[in-house]
Formats: C-alpha cells, structure tokens, sequence
C-alpha cells in the first residue's frame, strides 16, 4: 500500500515538472540584442503583451556594459565580448526604456510591449 | 561621464558605507554594554575590508566565466546567493545577542558576532567593489574617458565614504538608547533590502515565477531622480516592486523584530543600554 503510494507521489512529480518544463520551454520567446559602439541593436524591441521573453544581450564591445531600466526593474552587467541573459515580463502593454549605465549618453532603448 | 562616473561609484560606495557604519556602531555600543567580557574590537573590519577587496578582485576578474553559468543566468544566480548568505548573517548576528547583561557564554556571543560582522561587510564589499572595478575596468581602455572618470570616482567615492564617516558620529554622538534604536531601524531596512534584491534577482533569472506590481509610486518619487538613487542605494527603494519581493523585504522586517536584539533595544527598562 505504501509502495504504491510512494509510486503515485513520483509519477505525479514526474507529470509537473514535466509539465512546467513543457510550459517554459513553449511560452519564452527568445529576442536578440547586441551592443555594439555602445549602441542597441535593435533600439527598439517589440514584444507581446502578457508573455514572458527571455532576453539575450549580446556586448560586441570590448568593454563591459550595464543593462538598466527602471521601468522593467532589471540591471545586469554584460562583460566585454560576452553574453547574458534576462527575463522579462509578463508585461502590460506599453514602453519600457533601457539604458546602458556605462554609457547611457549612447547605449539607449526601449521596450515596447502590444 | 563625469557625472555619471559620481552617481555610478557614489551608490555603490554608499550600500555599503552604510552598512559599515550601522555595524562599526553596534560595535561601540556592544563594547560599552558588556565591557571588555564581550569581545569584540573594532578591527573586524579592517580585516573584512581587505579580504572584501581580494574577493571583489577575484569575482570581477571571472564575471565573464560565472555569467555564463546556469545557461548564463550566472551572475543572477551567484549575487542573489550573496545577498540570502548576507540576510542569514544580519538575522544570526540580531539572535546572537546575549540575553542579559551578564548572561552566560559571552566568549562564544562574542565570537559569533565577530564572524558575522566580517562576514556581511566582506560579502557587501565583493557585491558592490567587484561592480566597481567593472566599471573602471572597461573606462581604462577608453583613453578619452579616463580622466573624467578618475576624477568622478574620486568624488563619488570621497562623497560615499564622508556620508559614511558623518552617519557613524552622528549616531554615536545620540545617547545610547536613541544610538540603538536607530541602528536597529536601519538594520530592519538593510535586513529587508537583502530579501527584496534575492528575489527580484531570482526572478530576472526565472529562477523565481513573476509576481505582479505590487504598486507603482514612479509618479510620486522615480528612481532615476536623486532622491531616488540614494535611496535605492540605501535601503532598496523601487517604484515598482513585486509583490513577492515585498514579501520578502516584509519578511527581513519581521525577522529583525523577533530578535533578542529588537526585544532587548526596545524593552522598557532598557536592559541594553543601562548596564549594571
């Protein structure tokens, strides 16, 4: 009897991790952006409403980068000729900018979600 | 890239003046209560200093490796390690506190307290230092910005460390009770920061699931002003934080509130303040 419930227990823990593997891997689109002369590319991102997007920067410069917005509540740093990743969203329709902190006079853009 | 350069090293300087401070008072108020049976000198944290530098060294010399940890959510993953390590630390540190003014296994307490301390400053140090050192980093091999950026960091860090030496004489200069209370108000602020950031690090990884806004004052106050860096830097404020990040904020609050340390400052006959 305790066998079999213990069995049940990791079939079903199999199923929902499973699941939440499924939906996670379903649900993230994956957008590129590069830095590059301390530029975005693309300055403009354009992403679903309600969907959460996974982010990966891509720094072509040899110098580190931050990413930063206020809006999106993220800040990471992207070491030079490196690559990171962030999630973002759910999101409400909207735009959201993004700065790079170490240059923000140049590294500018903006999110916008419809 | 002046300006930039001071607000950029003045916020990370001030995190952790901050914290230096509230700690280096604790210490002197600690000193004053249990006398020489209590021991605890103040020269913890010249060692957590220097040790912080070697860290902060060694973590941005290898950032480019850790980002790419955990399908390059590394830098999330590790930092918010830090801030959970930190968040034990300042809860162990307000727990340890001994329960009377004679009580029992001060040698122990003492010790305790000592790691602890070293402990929260060396890993606010590696956080915030190996940010810096980034930064500086990557100005150094642009020749036209190093001069501007030199001098930035020279006053964003001249105005980071004064904030700090001007909030520990200040507080000492208060009697004690009001010394203790204060400290322990802005350890509650620091405790809930170090829950709030784990959290919103955890999410951007999507090691944590989002949570909505729990509100949004960026009407009120916007982070990107003044008044808002400084007091992001201090004690974490956001104009939009998650639900679950103010949980967690609430949490480290809660947490500090059921301490020794908050029964023993706040109790009416001040048993911390009066020592017999």
């Amino acid at each position: 009897m305790k066998n079999t419930h213990s069995r049940f227990l990791i079939f079903s823990s199999i199923v929902v991790i499973s699941l939440f593997g499924y939906v996670a891997i379903a649900a993230t689109a994956e957008i590129e952006l590069i830095i590059k002369d301390h530029l975005f590319f693309p300055a403009v991102l354009e992403i679903p409403a309600k969907q959460k997007v996974r982010i990966r920067i891509i720094n072509q410069d040899p110098t580190p980068e931050e990413f930063e917005s206020f809006e999106l509540n993220r800040e990471k740093i992207i070491v030079g000729n490196g690559q990171a990743v962030i999630f973002i969203g759910p999101l409400e329709p909207g735009r959201y900018p993004f700065f790079g902190e170490f240059n923000p006079k140049t590294a500018q853009g903006v999110v916008v979600v419809k | 890239m002046f300006l930039n350069a001071v607000i950029i090293i003045v916020q990370e300087i001030l995190e952790a003046a901050l914290l230096i401070s509230v700690l280096l008072v604790f210490t002197y108020l600690f000193q004053k209560v249990w006398g020489k049976s209590f021991i605890l000198k103040t020269s913890w944290v010249a060692y957590s200093i220097v040790l912080g530098v070697i860290g902060a060294a060694l973590y941005s010399h290898y950032t480019g490796q850790v980002s790419q940890w955990f399908d390059y959510v590394g830098q999330e993953i590790v930092n918010a390690s830090i801030h959970i390590i930190s968040l034990f630390l300042i809860l162990l540190l307000a727990f340890a506190v001994p329960p009377g003014n004679m009580s029992a296994r001060l040698v122990e307490r003492s010790r305790l307290t000592t790691i602890c301390m070293i402990g929260i400053v060396l890993l606010a140090i590696i956080r915030e230092g190996s940010e810096i050192m980034l930064y500086a980093g990557g100005v150094a091999s642009q020749p036209e910005n190093f001069t501007p950026v030199v001098f930035g960091a020279v006053i964003g860090g001249g105005i980071g460390v004064s904030a700090g030496v001007l909030l520990y004489y200040g507080l000492i200069s208060l009697n004690a009770k009001w010394a203790f209370r204060v400290c322990l108000i802005l350890l509650a602020l620091i405790s809930g920061n170090m829950g709030s950031q784990a959290v919103l690090l955890l999410t951007q990884a999507d090691w944590l699931p989002f949570t909505p806004i729990a509100w949004n004052t960026s009407s009120i106050l916007a982070e990107a002003s003044i008044p808002g860096h400084l007091l992001y830097a201090l004690i974490g404020y956001e104009a939009t934080p998650s639900v679950l990040q103010v949980g967690f904020y609430l949490f480290g609050i809660v947490m500090i509130v059921l301490s020794p340390l908050f029964r023993k400052t706040w109790s009416s006959n001040h048993s911390l303040v009066t020592p017999v």
